[in-house]
């Protein structure tokens, strides 16, 4: 993961793209030899790692702490669900680009009031949000078909995919490689998208804006709206995820974004690493195998997976893994990971020096 | 007159202000917390409600409602000091997220562990106060025996806490550590026994109100609390996370307004009633209704 994590330094973004082509091609390939059961489960994660993107950037870049990115995704996903479920043949793309928009919408109405907050307050106003908009969806039943949700069947394979990748393997296996290679390769584009807005000038502004804001408006930046614009962008991204998500599990109910989802996020965002873009891809693939991380805890521990205990075992992990993170490595993996190469690099010019003498 | 006591509006005052206290009460808890370590605890509505479910084993094994009380109120108590010194000591002086992410992550792992010992079914307390209303020329007055009681508990523990921190020397010492550490330092006070004291006091406080709703006719489950703490985090932040006052008059605002949402609009609209409320009051007064501090304005 160090070379990902090395991507700050190198300044190009041509550099930039050939780096994500690789990862995801990589990611292609390994979705051939995955079983179906893997192949959904990576699906999942491309799709939260593009919604720990948009949290990285902005609790990590903007300093901003939200606690209702698991809001900005239910907004997307039921503006996607509301319309996959009317109109099954749009395409995918357009549905996509109608929840990110939405989300982004959402990210506006949030982020603008934000503005005027800080730390507790804004941790505290994002999960009143995102608390609230649950029981929305169970208001407006005849859009959003209440306590039972929406049903819809968007993701079809193509022919062309059945036929090539189907012969070797069964139809189920070619559609679940299907949605996990359609998830991956829009991960890869949100990544590559998020990799360059990290370095660009709102990005540098942003990062200013979080370590002195006086500064920053001295310097002429205006506050506001680049903290609502950090808002927004985290929204949509958010929003995008969330949709892709509910489309890959061709279902939306309000169960589907309770508040212990934006534990699950902040978890994952902060085991990755605040602020890094392998941290965000790092949760990403922690959460697809999280599953088979609870089950490794339940078999090593004798606890029945089926039993009340071994249900809420994933909420008693990903808890305790925050906390501990926080207390003990606040840095996340990828923290740790860039830590070992620099101390590495030290070294080695250590040596290169006592050479010369 | 009569007429009056039991209309609809009366009603709702009567549901909103009880349910109001409840807020309070839980905004009080975190603006003690706020003014002494200057965290804001996510996890004090889960540490309520797991010293109010040790509290429910108790009854089964047949003790009274106040013995109850009493053992949830000190388990809460207990396990906010316990807090303090191992999950929050350590990040003083760290990033303002590190305390947020540790008590969000803490949240979690509360009410899953709840949820694994007694499922996630709602469990109730028998209080010795009638649920029944009262009633009024053959009208039903939306009062009842338990709300007067709920009503006057949280009231009473106002009033402690209020003169706690008003007359007595550790109330002193509380306030002379939040405000200036380093000065009350100096003068002998040992400010690190101050904030742990802070914290257990605050969960007590949280722990009556978690009690004062399992004891209600709606009940208590594990993640109950979280819409409690939604509500109470923005009682306090209306007044201004200083303020005792305002964090209990934010929670009775709070409680109204979510009471006259659901009964003219829909319960499920209700939570937006809060948002609305704290926007609207932090686009007048960023930094609180009631502070007299100035807020940093950039």
């Amino acid at each position: 993961m160090n070379w990902l994590g090395s991507l700050r330094k190198q300044e190009t973004t041509h550099a930039r793209f050939i780096c994500v082509l690789g990862l995801t091609i990589l990611a292609l390939v390994v979705t051939i030899f995955l079983p179906p059961v893997a192949d959904s489960q990576l699906a999942s994660g491309a799709a939260i790692t593009i919604v720990i993107l948009g949290l990285s950037w902005l609790i990590g870049w903007s300093g901003q702490i939200s606690l209702g990115n698991s809001g900005f995704m239910a907004v997307g996903a039921y503006a996607a669900g509301i319309w996959a479920h009317h109109h099954a043949t749009t395409p995918l793309v357009f549905t996509l680009l109608l929840a990110t928009v939405a989300g982004a919408f959402s990210g506006l109405v949030v982020g603008i009031p934000s503005t005027r907050l800080r730390g507790p307050y804004l941790a505290g106003m994002t999960l009143a949000f995102a608390a609230a908009i649950t029981p929305l969806a169970q208001n407006f039943t005849s859009m959003t078909g209440g306590e039972g949700g929406l049903f819809f069947n968007t993701l079809t394979t193509p022919k062309w995919f059945l036929h090539q990748f189907g012969g070797i393997n069964a139809a189920i296996n070619a559609n679940a490689q299907w949605s996990a290679d359609l998830a991956v390769v829009i991960a890869g584009v949100m990544f590559f998208f998020m990799a360059n807005l990290f370095h660009s000038r709102s990005g540098r502004a942003m990062r200013l804006v979080r370590d002195n804001d006086v500064a920053a408006e001295l310097m002429g930046i205006n506050l506001p709206r680049t903290r609502t614009l950090a808002f927004v962008v985290a929204a949509a991204f958010a929003g995008l995820g969330g949709a892709l998500f509910t489309l890959l599990n061709a279902t939306v109910t309000p169960e589907t974004f309770p508040l212990t989802l934006s534990i699950t996020l902040l978890t994952l965002m902060v085991l990755g690493g605040i602020g890094t873009l392998s941290g965000a891809v790092i949760g990403g693939i922690i959460y697809s195998f999280s599953p088979n991380l609870v089950s490794y805890v339940n078999s090593l521990t004798g606890v029945n997976p089926s039993s009340n205990l071994g249900a809420n075992m994933q909420g008693i992990i990903f808890g305790s893994l925050l906390i501990l993170t926080m207390l003990f490595a606040p840095r996340g993996i990828a923290g740790v990971g860039l830590k070992i190469k620099h101390s590495l690099q030290s070294r080695r010019k250590l040596e290169s020096v006592e050479n010369v003498n | 007159m009569s007429s009056f006591l039991t209309s609809a509006f009366m009603h709702n005052i009567f549901g909103g202000l009880a349910q109001g206290v409840i807020y309070s009460l839980v905004a009080l808890s975190l603006v003690i917390i706020w003014q002494s370590t200057h965290v804001l605890n996510f996890a004090q509505g889960a540490m309520a409600m797991l010293a109010t479910y040790i509290g429910m084993t108790q009854i089964d094994r047949g003790i009274g409602y106040w013995w109850c009380l009493v053992i949830s109120v000190v388990v809460g108590m207990v396990f906010g000091g316990v807090t303090e010194r191992v999950l929050i000591r350590p990040l003083y002086g760290k990033p303002e997220i590190n305390p947020i992410v540790v008590m969000v992550g803490f949240l979690g792992v509360i009410e899953a562990v709840a949820t694994a010992i007694w499922t996630s079914t709602t469990r109730n307390i028998a209080a010795p106060f009638s649920q029944v209303f009262f009633q009024s020329h053959g009208n039903l007055v939306y009062l009842s025996p338990f709300i007067i009681f709920q009503v006057i508990l949280a009231v009473v523990i106002m009033l402690l806490v209020a003169a706690l921190f008003r007359f007595t020397k550790l109330g002193l010492q509380l306030r002379a550590s939040a405000l200036a550490p380093e000065v009350a330092r100096l003068l002998g006070v040992r400010v690190n026994r101050m904030l742990t004291i802070g914290w257990i006091l605050s969960a007590g406080v949280g722990a009556i109100a978690a009690v004062i709703l399992a004891s209600g006719s709606f009940g208590l489950f594990p993640t109950d609390m979280d819409g409690v703490f939604v509500a109470g985090f923005i009682a306090a932040a209306v007044g201004g996370l200083e303020s005792p006052i305002g964090a209990i008059a934010g929670g009775l605002l709070i409680g109204l307004a979510e009471q006259f949402i659901l009964a003219y609009w829909s319960p499920n609209v209700a939570p937006l009633g809060g948002i609305i409320i704290l926007v609207v009051a932090l686009m007048i007064r960023p930094q609180g209704i009631f502070t007299r501090t100035v807020g940093r304005r950039v």
